[in-house]
């Protein structure tokens, strides 16, 4: 049986293919039209999808979108009738908006795919996030959570699913009451793009104290059966287009922080931003170690499944392994509305069509392989080429340029689902120096100096230099939990230790990434530590690269030192 | 090629208006952080075109052009603060009468020839040129904004001679009938704009005449409602029929 699963038109479109049972690929949109968080109806991603598993659109038996856009529809307008008359601004923009495209996506489907609108399916949002959470994990019975802004009424939905009997949702969390609302509005109110400036959030609030916090769970407040609502006097993206957080929010916390404003961390403007930071974010903390809490003392289940963009928490997600009697805790690589494209088709095959659970591949690497024209580019402007022998060759030379400073974009095999980078396509280079990090963040991604690099580490050596909890392997191979640092080698390892003593670890496993993991091993080998920073290759405000002269483009423009892609690798000529 | 940069006749004619639109700093701070944003995009839309083409001499243009402009969004940006933070209150803002350097047009880099993408680049550039020089001879208030524009100046002149020989290189036959074909795009597309924002205007008009009109009837039903929604956790709705869009 063969399903296209498809997100869409809200951000990270994304396209998925299931073949009996089984994921074949999946990439997002805007890895292939290169516009970073691209919403627009995945074409080039179905149309790549198809091509890779060699179908056309009348080979598919289903095409199941990840949500119901007539429930969303509903939604925005009971919003907008509740809330009338404070809605008459917002309300024929977000009528044009869902009116204008987000509608009629059968209709869309059907004519730029040609699938019969009977093949057409529409998931819950919720559901998807579910089953993109639980069917990839290695757990025949896990608990499940799913968190995010909203989908269509629910933003967080409680459940549990057995690969044998299915997913069954408990109970869900409707709008506006909404853990991503919450964080959402706090990441606009300091100064950060919503759905995009969130982590820019986590790496603020580790240099600020908790000190706002009581201020956050009085506009959170709890409900008798353990959940929360939002003291809406607080927001306003239930009723306004233009921003989403009240004049009372701001009387609250003190003037918002204007998006051009540098922020600087020795003022005491920045210094508040860091604290009302800390303070949303360990609130955060608090009710998702709550749910989770209860819903284990429920269900009894040893396993979490984490889906939605909440679960891109990472210092919330390594406190929910701790301190919520879950023994292990599964995050999928792309738990945002990316992963519902095969989140929805998984849900259709189990769930709809009831084909008995497959083991899935455990790994991230579902989109498109990297191609073989660098040399040629390269050579053409005049630039030093050299096509190594074999793996090994490569490993070792790579292994020795990282160990002199070097800084090098990496590109091997199939691209990452989701937003981390995890080493197919990456930027990477040695740990050790603070003064590597500033020169990441100053000529390559020119971001915040705020914002920590990450390390990877083989996952036999990974408890030798972090503080893992049991667990903590599992929710580092895709990148999900942010983990201390060990004191003795903090110093070591300057360049991805974040203010705090953490770091966001990534545990490679050599089975899922074997020339990634022997990279790590020959730099170790060298360095005396098998660490390795590791940062997504990308510029700011760019999409992750997917092929190599995007790869190429990125390393002109940048302070990369080489590139490699397969066996091809490339030094700038001062580097040569 | 020669390059002549000189305002367009139309914003000569507003030059008045103009004026007055830079006069105000936290209006100026403003107009140079959306000249911020522009200048990156079109930073990227050059860096998507040096990976589109399969010439080599272009793909070097188009990646040099691109640190231009993100070289350009950075000024601008730096320059913005500078002036906002001297600024105070919020001024009217009059975006429409300066869109920045792509105008009204939208560039679809993977849909364009490559002529047709240089011509379009050339006359780009040559308006923004040309409404760079008009803003810093009104800039004598602010030196240093004047002083950026002039520095910025340099690196268009650049670009229009440039993609202006390029044009010439791949396209030596039709190189005049591609700028007329740009030309009358760039109208063509900045009707459409104008068109879809008197739309759309007239949709927000009739939208909002329905929200008064027939929404407050069904208003009452559905504040009863969410009065008598319980807080908390309500129960999922179940697997659901997938043939369902509701």
């Amino acid at each position: 049986m063969r399903i296209l699963g498809i997100s869409a038109h809200y951000h990270d479109s994304a396209a998925g293919l299931l073949i009996d049972g089984l994921p074949v690929c999946a990439v997002e949109e805007e890895r292939l039209s290169r516009r970073k968080n691209d919403a627009a109806f995945p074409l080039s991603a179905i149309e790549w999808c198809l091509d890779y598993a060699k179908l056309a659109p009348e080979d598919l038996d289903a095409v199941v979108f990840y949500e119901k856009p007539m429930l969303k529809f509903e939604r925005i307008l009971t919003m907008a009738l509740r809330n009338f008359p404070h809605t008459w601004r917002s309300f024929p923009r977000a009528m044009k908006n869902a009116l204008g495209e987000k509608l009629w996506v059968k209709g869309i489907i059907t004519s730029q795919l040609g699938v019969p609108a009977k093949r057409i399916l529409f998931t819950e949002h919720h559901q998807s996030h579910a089953a993109a959470a639980f069917y990839p994990s290695p757990y025949a019975e896990a608990a499940i959570l799913t968190a995010d802004g909203v989908g269509e009424w629910a933003t967080l939905s409680l459940g549990r699913g057995s690969k044998q009997d299915g997913i069954e949702l408990l109970r869900e969390l409707r709008f506006p009451h909404s853990l991503g609302m919450l964080y959402s509005t706090f990441t606009a109110y300091l100064g950060f793009p919503v759905n995009e400036g969130e982590y820019k959030v986590i790496g603020l609030a580790s240099y600020g104290k908790p000190s706002r916090a009581n201020e956050v769970r009085k506009i959170v407040r709890r409900t008798k059966d353990g959940a929360f609502s939002l003291d809406l006097d607080y927001f306003d993206f239930h009723a306004a287009a233009r921003r989403s957080y009240s004049p009372k929010l701001e009387e609250t916390f003190g003037p918002a922080r204007d998006p051009w404003e540098p922020l600087d961390l020795g003022s005491s403007d920045g210094m508040r931003f860091a604290d009302v930071a800390a303070s949303v974010q360990l609130v955060l903390e608090e009710l998702l170690i709550d749910l989770a809490r209860s819903l284990q003392q429920e269900t009894k289940l040893e396993a979490l499944c984490l889906g939605g963009g909440v679960a891109l928490n990472s210092v919330a997600n390594a406190r929910l392994l701790r301190e919520t009697g879950f023994k292990s805790l599964y995050v999928p690589c792309a738990p945002g509305d990316a992963g519902c494209a095969l989140g929805a088709a998984l849900w259709a095959d189990r769930m709809h069509f009831k084909n008995p659970h497959r083991e899935l591949p455990d790994h991230p690497y579902w989109g498109p392989a990297v191609d073989e024209d660098l040399g040629r580019i390269a050579r053409e402007d005049g630039l030093p080429v050299l096509d190594l022998p074999d793996e090994a060759a490569l490993v070792n030379r790579i292994a020795d340029e990282l160990a002199q400073g070097r800084i090098v974009g990496w590109m091997q095999g199939a691209s990452e689902l989701g937003p981390r980078a995890l080493g197919h396509r990456s930027i990477l280079a040695a740990p050790q120096d603070v003064a590597m990090r500033e020169q990441l963040n100053r000529s390559i991604k020119y971001r915040e100096e705020f914002r920590p690099f990450a390390p990877a580490v083989p996952v036999e050596h990974a408890r030798r230099y972090f503080e893992l909890p049991e667990g903590g392997e599992r929710l580092g191979r895709f990148m999900s939990g942010v983990f201390p640092v060990r004191p003795e080698f903090r110093e070591r390892l300057k360049a991805v230790t974040h203010v705090d003593g953490s770091a966001r670890v990534q545990a490679v496993e050599e089975k899922t990434a074997p020339l990634f993991h022997a990279l790590l091993t020959a730099y170790g080998e060298r360095s005396g530590i098998p660490v390795l920073l590791n940062t997504s290759f990308n510029l700011a405000g760019e999409p992750i690269v997917n092929r190599s002269i995007e790869g190429y483009s990125t390393f002109r423009r940048s302070g990369i030192d080489l590139l490699v892609a397969g066996r091809t690798l490339v030094a700038k000529k001062e580097a040569a | 090629m020669g390059v002549r940069v000189a305002p367009s006749l139309f914003d000569r004619l507003l030059r008045p208006l103009h004026r007055w639109v830079w006069l105000d700093a936290h209006r100026r701070g403003k107009k140079l952080l959306r000249f911020a944003e522009t200048e990156a995009a079109g930073g990227r839309d050059l860096v998507r075109a040096a990976e589109l083409t399969e010439d080599a001499l272009l793909r070097r243009l188009y990646l040099r052009h691109s640190q231009d402009e993100h070289r350009h969004a950075a000024l601008f940006l730096g320059r913005a603060r500078e002036v906002l933070q001297g600024a105070t209150g919020e001024a009217f803002e009059a975006n429409w009468l300066a869109p920045g350097e792509r105008g009204f047009d939208d560039l679809r880099v993977g849909k364009q020839s490559q002529d047709a993408l240089l011509a379009f680049l050339h006359l780009s550039e040559k308006a923004a040129a040309g409404r760079f020089a008009l803003y810093r001879s009104l800039l004598s208030n602010d030196p240093q904004t004047r002083d950026l524009f002039g520095r910025i100046l340099e690196d268009e002149a650049f670009h229009m001679s440039y993609t202006r020989s390029q044009l010439a290189r791949i396209s030596p036959r039709k190189q005049g009938l591609r700028l007329w074909q740009s030309r009358a795009g760039r109208i063509w597309k900045a009707y459409l704009r104008v068109a879809t924002a008197i739309a759309s205007l007239f949709g927000t008009i009739l939208l909002t005449a329905q929200y008064f009109l027939v929404l407050p009837v069904f208003v009452l039903l559905a504040k009863r409602s969410a009065r008598n929604e319980p807080d908390g956790f309500a129960r999922s709705r179940g697997r659901g029929d997938l043939k369902s869009q509701h």
